[in-house]
């Protein structure tokens, strides 16, 4: 099981004063495999994204990805491969469709100071860098005016230009929270499209969201998150005909020990 | 979905191919066609132009009179402290107001070079733009974990105690009176006269506006701004947006130190009380009265505090008041700043143009 583990979470544990979120995840994604992530409002499925992606800090455990320690400012975590999108959307609202996905993309190629300071010189230069790319790969997802306004944008609409921009950034491991809600069809489509595209390229996907079904048809493997804690793990078919599935959704009982 | 990312940019402003046609169809927007990407060419043509003749206009408004040339060449002091102030106040909306400062060091770094060590003046800019790129990143340093009101009161302070200095530091800067170059300004013997320099110093303007303009709309720019309003989501692509920050306040006050060299080397002279906290204040003020959406807003801002503060009043120190009611004015008619309101009354005639991102807009 080891060799194919893109990124791995041994233990993960998060305490919010009293209460805890998250206690003792052990949490892998493969090669190529998209990952869902289940589990009723406050199982703890945002916090893991938070605590992967570095927005928030561990209390115990370890992370790696393709091996090598994942940890340190979100900045550190994206260079070493790692893409993420929002519950709660964050765009810049102000600037168009396809500066949004521009700022993925600029992540991408020169993080360091250094090739930050290079960016500056070739903007002088050439205003236009990268922006037809970022804007080709906008409409791909069916985002085809890139020059809109993200504030301007349906919450779908939203969802789908984060799903864009961290794209962009051509990520090894891309974690989506919730990206379907709000999201109409065509942005579904789009979305599912990316996350296969994301698959087919031998990376890996996060997916968080609350439709079950829409998870259980595209993530090869689910992880059902009860009170901070993995409760069930398998295929989707397993984890819909399970106990604890039953138990976590429609109350009842299962062994929480 | 298919992504090549071998494919040359600029591919998407050649006519629709059949393929990119096909690409159209699968973005399902029916008879959107290929969109124009960007921004239109015409407005990366436009602002420079209108910028040059609007500054010629100046220049030509001078003339000869010793007077109108003294207040063209502070228009475009002010106007490089203000495009030194947009880049992180407007793009990465950190509010330091330590430019009085930055100015400051560019001027005496010019007369230093020409009275302390009998050097040429043109040794002052680059070494007071590498002076005031040094102060801003330490102090950017010192106060990473600043922002809103407690940045901008920490950096006042500092453009108070930098003040003092001055004073205090007679061996270097001559203290309260300051500091006079005996001759004017000479590159390799040649003297060139006030007209020479004033014209050099709008010049400046113009470069500066341009070129921070560009930045504003290049990858880099794009990103600053993008971190102002979602920090997190920036971090989170691999920016380190400490960094980023770092960047535009050094840029912010290279610039601004070139605003200070540049009074220096018209007038041949400072004193503590050149560039005091008065020139912050105004500073912010411009963009904001020009707009923000464009560097060119500062710049048409600093004309107008220029006008209403030193060349209009007929009382004395009323100037202020003036300056005052032009603020409430802009801000209750167009709130995006005069060029925002042009803008806006342009693509009424010409709808349809595709927006590149704006800053600040509040209407």
């Amino acid at each position: 099981m080891a060799d194919g583990a893109l990124l791995r979470g041994t233990g993960i544990g998060k305490r919010y004063g009293g209460v805890t979120a998250l206690d003792g995840v052990d949490v892998e994604v493969r090669a190529g495999e998209v990952l869902g992530l289940i589990g009723p409002n406050g199982a703890g499925k945002t916090t893991l994204m938070d605590v992967v992606s570095g927005a928030q800090d561990l209390d115990a455990g370890t992370l790696t990805l393709a091996g090598r320690p994942l940890a340190g400012a979100p900045w550190r975590r994206a260079r070493l491969g790692l893409a993420r999108t929002f519950q709660h959307p964050q765009l810049a609202s102000e600037l168009t469709v396809a500066e949004n996905v521009l700022t993925g993309r600029l992540a991408a190629r020169h993080s360091s100071v250094r090739g930050m300071a290079a960016s500056m010189l070739r903007g002088l230069l050439s205003t236009a860098t990268g922006r037809d790319e970022c804007a080709r790969l906008a409409a791909d997802m069916g985002l085809d005016d890139p020059g809109r306004l993200a504030g301007e944008l349906t919450l779908g609409e939203k969802r789908v230009l984060e799903v864009v921009r961290a794209l962009a950034q051509d990520p090894q491991v891309m974690l989506l929270d919730e990206p379907f809600a709000g999201a109409d069809a065509t942005g579904i489509a789009a979305i599912m499209e990316a996350i296969r595209t994301v698959r087919r390229r031998g990376h890996g996907v996060v997916l968080i969201d609350h439709s079950v079904d829409l998870v259980a048809s595209l993530a090869e493997r689910v992880v059902l998150l009860d009170s901070g804690r993995v409760v069930f793990e398998g295929t989707p078919e397993e984890c819909l005909a399970s106990s604890e599935m039953r138990a976590v959704y429609f109350g009842g009982g299962y062994d929480r020990t | 979905m298919t992504v090549d990312r071998t494919r040359p940019a600029g591919a998407l402003r050649r006519p629709p191919t059949a393929e990119a046609e096909a690409e159209t169809e699968a973005g399902a927007r029916a008879g959107a066609g290929r969109p124009a990407v960007g921004l239109p060419r015409a407005a990366d043509r436009w602002p420079p132009l209108l910028g040059a003749a609007g500054l010629a206009l100046v220049a030509a408004w001078a003339g000869g009179s010793a007077y109108h040339q003294d207040l063209a060449v502070l228009f475009a002091v002010y106007a490089l402290i203000g495009l030194g102030m947009y880049v992180p106040f407007v793009m990465a909306g950190s509010l330091s107001m330590a430019y009085g400062a930055y100015a400051g060091i560019g001027a005496y770094a010019v007369l230093v070079a020409q009275v302390k060590l009998d050097a040429p003046f043109w040794l002052g800019w680059p070494a007071g733009c590498a002076v005031a790129v040094a102060v801003a990143v330490l102090l950017g340093l010192a106060t990473a974990r600043l922002s809103g009101f407690f940045l901008a009161a920490v950096t006042l302070l500092f453009g108070t105690a930098f003040q003092r200095w001055l004073v205090a530091s007679e061996d270097l800067t001559g203290g309260a009176s300051g500091m006079a170059a005996g001759a004017g300004p000479a590159v390799l013997g040649w003297h060139p006269g006030r007209g020479v320099l004033m014209a050099a110093g709008l010049l400046l303007v113009w470069a500066v506006a341009w070129l921070v303009d560009r930045l504003r709309r290049g990858a880099w720019g794009v990103t600053v701004r993008a971190a102002r309003e979602v920090p997190l989501a920036v971090e989170s692509c691999g920016v380190r947006t400490r960094a980023l920050d770092l960047l535009a306040l050094a840029t912010g006050a290279a610039i601004a130190s070139m605003g200070g060299a540049l009074f220096a080397t018209f007038q041949a002279g400072v004193t503590p009380e050149t560039f005091t906290l008065d020139i912050v204040f105004l500073a912010v003020f411009m963009p904001l009265i020009g707009g923000l959406g464009t560097s060119w807003g500062a710049v048409v801002g600093a004309l107008v505090v220029v006008e209403t503060t030193v060349n209009l009043p007929v009382l004395d120190d009323s100037g202020k008041l003036v300056l005052t009611a032009v603020v409430l004015a802009v801000l209750l008619v167009a709130p995006n700043g005069l060029l925002g309101y042009l803008d806006r009354t342009r693509r009424r005639f010409a709808p349809g143009a595709v927006r590149g991102g704006r800053d600040g807009a509040r209407g």
